[in-house]
């Protein structure tokens, strides 16, 4: 059996976590962000992660700060949605603490009514989930309003994060697997039911997607778990990537705040539902690289703004 | 933000160097108020995994729904993510598969036996009764056998053979979907299954050749030993077409001091996160914990009560 440290009472009900992540971990040096890496490379030896609950409207929203002293930006991350958060989870949590590692404090949380959050997922609808971007948004911006703010999200979490940044919060958005309405992610999701659900029909007795949603009309209808209503259904149609930032080019002609649309496929499975056959935790770290490095442009871009050079 | 409120709090545990996060749900029922540690003396906790390689909450936060439940019938309920896993630090391997051998392995019992040693301790707790779904029941089972602090064992779609090689999950795969679309393949599944139903009955059913022995060999002392243990499952083994009776041979091996129960819920899926299984998994797993681990009336009540019995006498 290993070695068994029994930690203080304050530790083990106090703060979520006391320590810090990755020490000594260094990211390798980029050469127009050089600056920015080095600086974050000393603000990365006192990050650490630290959960809590954010109450919103009668519930409370589960977060986890990946916390660092001077940080260089901040990061709203907005997860993927119900049964996506699960299979995305683990890359999600490596990715934030990355950026904390390089300078870039995070924040992380479950949607209100999903995961760790809590709410009853059925009585919740896309406005509500809008919310708990703009507030946590607005207390992540609260913390040092000169530090620039990253609206950052996954799939149907980029929509969320497209909305708020149209709305004028966050000075740089950053959108993985953005689809162009949630409804593309809850139809494959409810695709995947139905095809569960018909391998052990036969024949007739098989149904197809009219007649879930018909169903769908009248009562709920349990997906991975979470039960679905016909407003829920309804709603997604009209969560969609905003007119002008549907991709990157487009948003250079509609806002000056950097804007960037990363498709995500299979490769960076399971940050997208793939087939959870070929790997759990995969090596992502080109595609960590590749936008710790956008961030950092941006930030440095805006340097006149935000106090940053490079 | 706060790190607790009225019902649960966030808490961590350094087991070997690695901090592992989780959460408690804290004790509701009358006997409660709410303080963090007293009210839990001399209870059983109740303590989930994570359900293979998910985050604590499991598939369709149903390990929050039973955590709730449980902790509202009296027994103080923890969920924590294992080591690389969820919020917690430390590595997870790139592939499934080495995932698999170490659970397979037993890899996590030493951090789960670990956590039970704490909880137990920080929470004035009798023991801990381990809840684990699919590849969390088999580690729970190896915590089991290696913790004084486990009380039972709930086991929830265990599964007690090893890893297949990826070629071989593929081709089978493969097989399934074309069973699925073919009439002539249905038919030649169904030829086969009565063929492996023919040799298992031949060859006086024995253990499959892909079966954890291990695990078995543990499960069975624990079940010799007399720890409760439910097991939960979706659907039974279909020994119409072969399938070996896992649960029959851990309750024939477990001899007379035996405490393993059985059963299966029709309906439900092998996440058991749908309507159907969460519903059944909260009603049996309340019901066999009131069976084994009644809950002690609170102190100044029992205490109250023999002040009565006195007086009168």
């Amino acid at each position: 059996m290993g070695h068994v440290n029994i930690t203080a009472p304050g530790m083990i009900t106090g703060e979520f976590a006391q320590l810090p992540v990755a020490r000594g971990r260094r990211a390798p040096a980029r050469s127009r962000e050089g600056v920015l890496v080095q600086r974050g490379l000393e603000a990365s030896l006192i990050s650490r992660e630290q959960a809590g609950y954010f109450e919103i409207a009668g519930a409370h929203l589960y977060t986890v700060l990946h916390e660092v002293a001077d940080p260089l930006a901040r990061v709203l991350l907005v997860g993927a949605f119900a049964s996506e958060r699960h299979s995305s989870y683990t890359p999600w949590v490596r990715w934030a603490r990355y950026l904390s590692e390089r300078g870039i404090e995070c924040l992380r949380y479950d949607y209100r009514g999903i995961g760790e959050s809590t709410g009853v997922f059925e009585e919740l609808s896309f406005d509500d989930w809008s919310e708990d971007v703009e507030v946590l948004a607005g207390w992540l911006q609260s913390r040092s309003p000169e530090v620039p703010l990253v609206l950052h999200g996954l799939e149907v979490g980029a929509l969320l994060a497209n909305k708020a940044f149209v709305a004028g919060l966050g000075d740089a958005l950053l959108a993985w697997a953005p689809p162009n309405s949630a409804n593309e992610v809850l139809r494959s999701a409810l695709l995947r039911r139905i095809a569960v659900d018909n391998m052990f029909r036969s024949g007739d007795q098989r149904k197809k997607l009219p007649e879930y949603l018909q169903q769908l009309e009248t009562e709920h209808i349990e997906v991975d778990g979470y039960r679905w209503s016909n407003k829920l259904w309804r709603d997604s149609f009209h969560l969609e990537l905003a007119v002008g930032i549907e991709d990157s080019a487009s948003a250079v002609s509609s806002t000056t705040r950097p804007v960037r649309m990363v498709p995500l496929n299979q490769t960076a499975e399971p940050l997208v539902k793939g087939s959870m056959y070929r790997s759990i935790n995969p090596d992502l770290s080109e595609l960590f690289a590749d936008n710790f490095g956008w961030i950092a442009a941006a930030m440095a871009d805006q340097g006149g703004n935000h106090g940053l050079s490079h | 933000m706060v790190s607790a409120i009225e019902t649960r709090e966030l808490i961590s545990v350094v087991i070997g160097g690695i901090c592992l996060r989780g959460t408690y749900h804290k004790a509701q029922d009358p006997a409660s108020h709410f303080a963090t540690g007293r009210k839990e003396k001399g209870r059983v906790g109740v303590l989930f995994l994570n359900s293979g390689f998910a985050p604590r909450a499991a598939g369709g936060d149903s390990a929050i729904y039973w955590a709730d439940s449980f902790a509202k019938s009296g027994y103080p309920s923890f969920r924590f993510d294992l080591p690389g896993l969820g919020d917690s630090d430390g590595e997870l391997p790139s592939q499934r598969m080495e995932f698999a051998r170490m659970v397979n392995s037993g890899h996590y019992a030493t951090f789960i036996s670990g956590a039970t040693k704490i909880l137990t301790e920080r929470y004035s707790l009798s023991g801990v009764v381990m809840v684990g779904h699919c590849a969390g029941a088999v580690s729970a089972f190896y915590a089991a056998a290696a913790s004084k602090s486990v009380r039972g064992v709930v086991a929830l779609e265990p599964y007690f053979f090893r890893e297949e090689v990826p070629v071989r999950t593929d081709i089978r795969k493969a097989m399934s979907r074309w069973a699925l679309g073919s009439k002539l393949a249905r038919q030649l599944s169904s030829l086969f299954g009565r063929l492996k139903k023919l040799c298992r009955t031949v060859t006086g059913n024995e253990l499959p050749k892909n079966a954890n022995l291990p695990l078995l060999r543990c499960c069975s002392r624990l079940a010799s030993a007399g720890l409760p243990m439910l097991m939960l499952n979706a659907h039974g083994p279909n020994t119409a077409v072969g399938e070996f009776d896992y649960f029959r041979h851990v309750q024939n091996s477990s001899g007379r001091a035996g405490r393993m129960v059985v059963k299966i819920v029709g309906g439900a899926n092998h996440s058991l996160a749908d309507d159907v299984g969460r519903t059944a998994v909260r009603q049996n797993t309340e019901q066999w914990l009131k069976n084994c681990f009644p809950l002690v009336e609170r102190e100044e009540m029992a205490f109250s009560k023999q002040l009565t019995v006195n007086h009168q006498g």
